[in-house]
């Protein structure tokens, strides 16, 4: 069934918007129309966390909750989810939730004003985990950026959640809320607002019809690069495809050989997976952008928008990845190495998307990652460095490397690669081989980093993963 | 423990916390809208330093939604927001001197219209050199003032007969408020041409003047009102382009506008933290101890004059931290400069000018191979001997060796010293580094007549009050502390206390929410207020129950007691009320003891100090620059706290505010003078992981204030930004491993992990 209606739960009833504007963020629906004024616009980026709402969805019969940036996020992908705001959490006898009654006992408000977002992802992470250690907090708030308080009371507050027993109204509500979302599962959206389109197909064969019809179309995989276009650029988006209603995209499958991961899998749910595989893509990854960014973010848009400072992207480019692209007839098989042609331009033509990524195992390799930035979290990365090596006998038989924001791609270090082969695995070798970064590379300088700097960077993170293989010994300060 | 102990010193959380967690807690952007009202959006200059040949402006009036759009031809008064001196035009006539500066205003039926809107500009410009840096604005001597000379004995011959020199120079950055609010104002026309302004401003009684003069009419026209601000930190303190640009709107259309800049406009149009570049040449004896010291120091003033001048004045009073200099020289630069006009943010200038100071004193103990903290402490001011200051202030209150000698031993600095070094032989690529930093802060505006505050008390017949103030609550928990005092003064407890929205109508020409005198001055005029109904209240119950005694009533427990008679507080007011006595009071102080000849730069600036310390350890990577702050401890004098978790809040969120300040966080402008960090992706403040991992924050435990201040209390407002001067040195420390402590390392702040790798490979290549 086609609709242009999308519905949601809000305060336990099911919630209908006839054909909403597409280009709106759920932000300013709910200030400017629900008139709920408690979340806030900190900066319509996602980089701040004011905005932060949860929403609940249903995940193996089971109400998951997720943290998002309301400010770039459309009105449209709401559909299908339980809403919740700040103003929600309030029990029904009038008292504090838990987490908020943290929030006010151990003093985490000053000005107050980043305090709905912050209590919305304390929120999600009480829901999300039963034993909330330091890792924990760290990775729920690191998208949460607060001016005043430093922290402290805020991470004390986190802690004294830890195996809390209570039973909120969420739990309590949670079979009817399960039963309102199955209610309102079904729907195929596609909207038509004053010129404006947008299609959320269920079906992988609805997706190709709609984007024969729609080849310009922007394709909203997470979108949390995409939003940014009406958010900040103040661009109409005239027409929107966006594939997360498309279940059949959403998987990581895992062969003898490789691991598949849908187009539409969430960083998140990657990040978890690739933990048991590649410890490093899983550091990294906890690093890119915050929780709320990698709950909707998809590695497949990660692809697409091809930045040159994609940190997954030389990590890819070293494991060898493979981009299972969907056309309008088959599906072509691209190396990631030989996928992005220029500054935010790939192989992917009009009328195409990407199905999946295909991750090979590589046994035997050594795979180091490292992302350097000036601030640890939620940052985009100066330099990000990835090396894969094969060690034979001491013999280098097998030197894959590439480097992120040295280039306007992600690229591989051939001539540092071609020296290192066939080489003893010693430091004389990679003291040799780093000279050659200038071959290889000639990055720029920006508010990030100087030239300088990225090349003296990018050198001494090849000499890094020398000495940890080496060493077999982390040499990081943030481990 | 009694009553009165118990409110004064109960750790109460903020009084909107509760409303905080809920999204209960109105913000200007909150406050439910007229149903008329219009969107504002500023359209600002591309270029940091031109003639305007021409803007054209026909496609923004006919863009959708578009009601109206104001030029400077639309403005009937005064075209300048500048608070003491002029030079920020609102809409300049014919050159922009900054990349952001307004050119002109549009009114729209929504946000988002109004902001497509003014980029549909068509403005040609002429381009002109812009001056970005303090460098060239130096060598072209382009300065706002005459260059300031404050000079304190004969430093060139001390200098010149000590056995040691050093020579050098020293920068530290700016830095972006990033308050987590944006500007935003909220203007509603009423009758007779007057406007009721809500604003999120740390200064409603100069938006109230800046607007009236603008619009060419009386300030009893305009009321400025403000619940509280998301965040302030000196970034709200003048930056009144917003409110009068939404005001001028309001004027024209008739109607209400809401003006909300967008984070990227706030960051491009608003002014910043000072950029400081200073040159040294200091004597020293061998014990490190300092005979002379000259210095030049030139700050990035930006394009008009703001509060610059006050600013470097700071820097110039702070230029002695907790230092006895008996010989001094400082040359003082004011660099106008094509950018966003700096501005006032938290320290105020006296962190930069201890910024110089401390690094003086690092390389002395470097160069002498000394433990810094050891010439740090035999330079402090002494208690009766060496406690003049360079301005001629005596200092009576002085705590700083003893919170050094308590903060030494909490924090094992000795032992972990050892360690350390221990630590840095063993690691080839990671290195510690501890550093240990104190902080002398003045407490006062130092523009004397700023020192004033008032405020109005009402008692209701039912025994409730409520109570206006001139300060803004923006975080740091003033109405909170000060309904705590009122509640205190009349024995009640603090729910039977209100206190409302700062508003121009009921406290007159009040002073901005800075200098961290907020709660000082506020604290004490609302105290003033309840003395004066209180007497009311003695002389009617006096009178009415023929009391005759002299002893003073005491207030507590909701009861007043005269001796052994006391009266119920509820049923007093009730009586009196009846029995016609006034309820209400306004309230006034003025900061006693204080002067300053600014012309002599001599006087008593400030009415006391506030004085703190703190270690921190921090781990560097040499092949990266990457760091962590592993351990911080503090112990900082507040006084005799109000309300010791507040206090708390603001030393640990200030610390990290330096942090920031000194590591991460970097403003950069490009050659044309273009901001090129104006976003939370691009300007990086700190994150939840950069809290230091262990985090010990002492209240300084005999803390009292020697002057009479609400509750002996010391503000906590500004002074602990500085303890982060700490992490600096620790990270300096950190790199001087490298040489084994031979050479002294080149670092300037903010000590980005680039920087820290560009010190580690110079120090290495000359070894």
């Amino acid at each position: 069934m086609v609709s242009n209606v999308i519905q949601f739960i809000f305060k336990n009833k099911i919630f209908k918007i006839e054909n909403p504007d597409p280009n709106k963020t759920i932000l300013n629906y709910v200030r400017d129309d629900l008139k709920k004024t408690g979340t806030k616009e900190g900066c319509a980026e996602g980089g701040c966390g004011a905005c932060t709402i949860v929403l609940g969805e249903i995940k193996n019969n089971k109400l998951i909750y997720k943290p998002i940036n309301s400010c770039i996020s459309f009105l449209p992908t709401l559909n299908g989810k339980h809403l919740i705001l700040v103003e929600d959490l309030i029990e029904e006898n009038n008292k504090l939730h838990p987490v908020q009654e943290a929030m006010v006992k151990f003093h985490g408000s000053q000005c107050g004003f980043c305090t709905p977002g912050f209590t919305m992802s304390l929120f999600s992470m009480y829901k999300s985990n039963t034993s909330i250690t330091n890792d924990v907090i760290d990775e729920a708030l690191s998208g949460n950026l607060c001016r005043c308080t430093g922290y402290r009371p805020i991470i004390d507050a986190a802690k004294s959640l830890n195996k809390k027993k209570y039973q909120d109204k969420f739990k309590k509500n949670q079979n009817k809320t399960i039963g309102l979302l199955k209610k309102i599962k079904n729907t195929e959206v596609e909207i038509n607002k004053n010129g404006k389109k947008y299609f959320a197909p269920k079906t992988i064969i609805n997706l190709k019809k709609i984007l024969k019809k729609y080849p310009d179309a922007k394709i909203l995989s997470g979108g949390t690069d995409l939003s940014l276009e009406v958010t900040k650029f103040r661009k109409e988006l005239k027409t929107i495809i966006s594939l997360n209603s498309i279940e059949k995209l959403n998987f990581i499958k895992k062969s003898k050989s490789s691991i598949e991961i849908g187009a539409t899998t969430s960083l998140f749910d990657f990040q978890n997976f690739i933990k048991n595989y590649y410890v490093d893509f899983h550091d990294v990854l906890k690093r890119y952008g915050s929780l709320q960014i990698r709950h909707v973010g998809t590695i497949a848009g990660n692809i697409a928008t091809a930045s040159p400072i994609g940190d997954t992207l030389p990590l890819l480019l070293t494991l060898d990845a493979k981009v299972v692209v969907q056309g309008v007839n088959q599906k072509k098989i691209f190396s990631i190495n030989e996928f992005f042609i220029s500054y935010r331009r790939t192989k992917l033509r009009k009328g195409e998307f990407i199905y999946s990524i295909k991750i090979p195992f590589n046994k035997g390799n050594i795979f180091k990652a490292y992302k350097i930035s000036k601030r640890f979290d939620d940052d985009i990365s100066s330099v990000c460095g990835s090396f894969s090596f094969l060690i034979k006998k001491n013999k280098i038989t097998k030197a894959v490397i590439a480097y992120g924001g040295m280039s306007e791609i992600p690229k591989r270090a051939s001539a540092i690669e071609k020296k290192l082969i066939n080489s003893d695995f010693s430091e004389n070798t990679f003291s040799k081989a780093l000279y050659l970064i200038d071959r290889d590379f000639s990055p720029i300088d920006d508010m990030r980093a100087s030239r300088n700097y990225r090349l003296t960077v990018a050198k001494n993170l090849l000499l890094k993963a020398f000495y940890e293989i080496n060493n077999k010994k982390i040499i990081r300060v943030n481990s | 423990m009694n009553n009165e102990e118990i409110i004064k010193n109960q750790s109460i959380p903020h009084d909107s916390a509760t409303k905080h967690v809920s999204g209960l807690a109105d913000y200007t952007d909150d406050i439910s809208e007229p149903f008329n009202t219009l969107y504002g959006a500023i359209g600002w200059s591309k270029k940091a330093h031109a003639k305007i040949k021409k803007i054209d402006l026909r496609d923004v009036k006919t863009s959708e939604g578009v009601i109206s759009v104001v030029t400077f031809n639309d403005i009937p008064g005064r075209n300048d927001v500048g608070p003491v001196f002029d030079g920020d035009p609102i809409f300049p006539k014919s050159k922009v001197e900054y990349f952001g500066q307004p050119l002109f205003a549009v009114a729209a039926t929504s946000n988002e219209l109004a902001r497509k809107a003014v980029l549909k500009a068509k403005v040609v410009y002429q381009d002109l050199k812009p001056i970005v840096t303090i460098e060239e604005a130096l060598k072209k001597n382009n300065l706002l003032f005459d260059p300031r000379i404050i000079k304190k004995g004969d430093p060139q011959n001390k200098i010149n007969k000590s056995k040691n020199k050093l020579k050098g120079s020293f920068n530290t950055g700016s830095q972006e408020h990033f308050y987590l609010e944006g500007q935003v104002c909220l203007v509603v026309p009423k009758e007779d041409n007057n406007l009721l302004v809500y604003s999120s401003t740390q200064h409603p009684s100069e938006t109230q003047q800046i607007i009236a003069k603008m619009l060419k009419q009386k300030s009893n026209s305009i009321t400025v009102m403000v619940r509280r601000i998301g965040g302030g930190f000196g970034g709200k303190e003048t930056n009144f382009m917003t409110s009068a640009i939404c005001a001028l709107l309001s004027h024209k259309t008739k109607q209400p506008i809401k003006l909300r800049l967008d984070r990227d406009d706030d960051i491009i149009i608003t002014g910043k933290r000072h950029d400081f570049y200073s040159e040294y040449e200091v004597g020293f004896n061998d014990n490190g101890k300092i005979n002379g010291l000259k210095l030049k120091l030139a700050s990035k003033c930006g394009m008009s004059p703001d509060l610059s001048y006050a600013i470097n004045e700071r820097a110039l009073l702070h230029i002695d931290n907790a230092y006895y200099l008996s010989d001094l020289e400082v040359k003082n630069y004011l660099c106008k400069t094509n950018t966003s006009s700096s501005t006032a943010f938290r320290g105020f200038g006296g962190n930069q000018g201890m910024m110089a100071i401390e690094n003086i004193l690092d390389n002395v103990a470097r160069y002498l191979k000394k433990d810094p903290s050891g010439i740090r402490k035999i330079n402090f001011y002494g208690q009766n001997k060496r406690n003049i200051t360079h301005y001629g202030m005596k200092i009576n209150d002085n705590v700083i060796q003893e919170i050094f000698q308590s903060l030494l031993n909490k924090s094992n600095y000795k032992k972990r010293y050892e360690k350390i070094k221990k630590f840095n032989l063993k690691n080839k690529f990671k290195k510690k580094g501890i550093a240990l930093t104190p902080v002398k802060f003045g407490i006062s505006f130092t523009t004397i007549h700023l020192n004033q505050a008032g405020a109005l008390v009402h008692i209701y017949t039912d025994g409730s009050v409520h109570l206006n103030h001139g300060g803004i609550e923006m975080g740091q928990g003033t109405h909170t502390k000060i309904a705590q005092l009122v509640a205190n003064s009349f024995g009640l407890p603090f729910e039977k206390v209100q206190i409302s929205s700062t508003n121009t109508s009921k406290v007159p020409n009040t002073s901005a929410s800075a200098a961290s005198s907020t709660t000082d001055l506020n604290g004490a005029a609302t105290l003033n207020a309840a003395d004066k109904i209180k007497s009311n209240l003695n002389n009617f119950i006096k009178k009415k129950y023929n009391i005759f005694s002299k002893i003073e009533p005491v207030y507590k427990n909701e009861n007043i007691y005269f001796g052994n008679r006391s009266f119920e507080f509820k049923e007093i007011i009730q009586e009196a009320y009846l029995n016609r006595i006034s309820l209400s009071s306004s309230g006034f102080y003025s900061t006693p003891k204080i002067n300053f000849d600014k012309q002599k730069f001599k006087g008593r600036p400030f009415y006391y100090f506030c004085y703190g310390a703190a270690v921190t350890e921090v781990t560097i990577d040499t092949l990266t620059g990457e760091n962590i702050v592993d351990r911080v401890d503090i112990v900082h004098d507040a006084g005799n706290a109000i309300n010791p978790a507040l206090e708390l809040g603001q030393i640990e969120g200030g610390f990290v505010q330096g942090q920031g300040w000194l590591t991460i966080e970097e403003i950069v402008w490009d050659n044309s003078g273009k901001l090129k960090t104006f976003s939370p992706s691009t300007y990086k403040i700190p994150a939840i992981s950069d809290t230091p991992k262990k985090f010990n924050v002492e209240i300084f435990k005999k803390g009292s204030n020697v002057e009479n201040v609400v509750n002996k209390q010391k503000t906590t407002g500004e002074p602990p930004l500085m303890l982060a001067m700490s992490v600096f040195f620790a990270i300096k420390d950190a790199i001087a491993s490298v040489s084994n402590y031979e050479k002294i390392p080149e670092l300037d702040a903010p000590a980005t992990p680039e920087k820290i790798l560009m010190s580690v490979n110079k120090l290495k290549n000359t070894i």
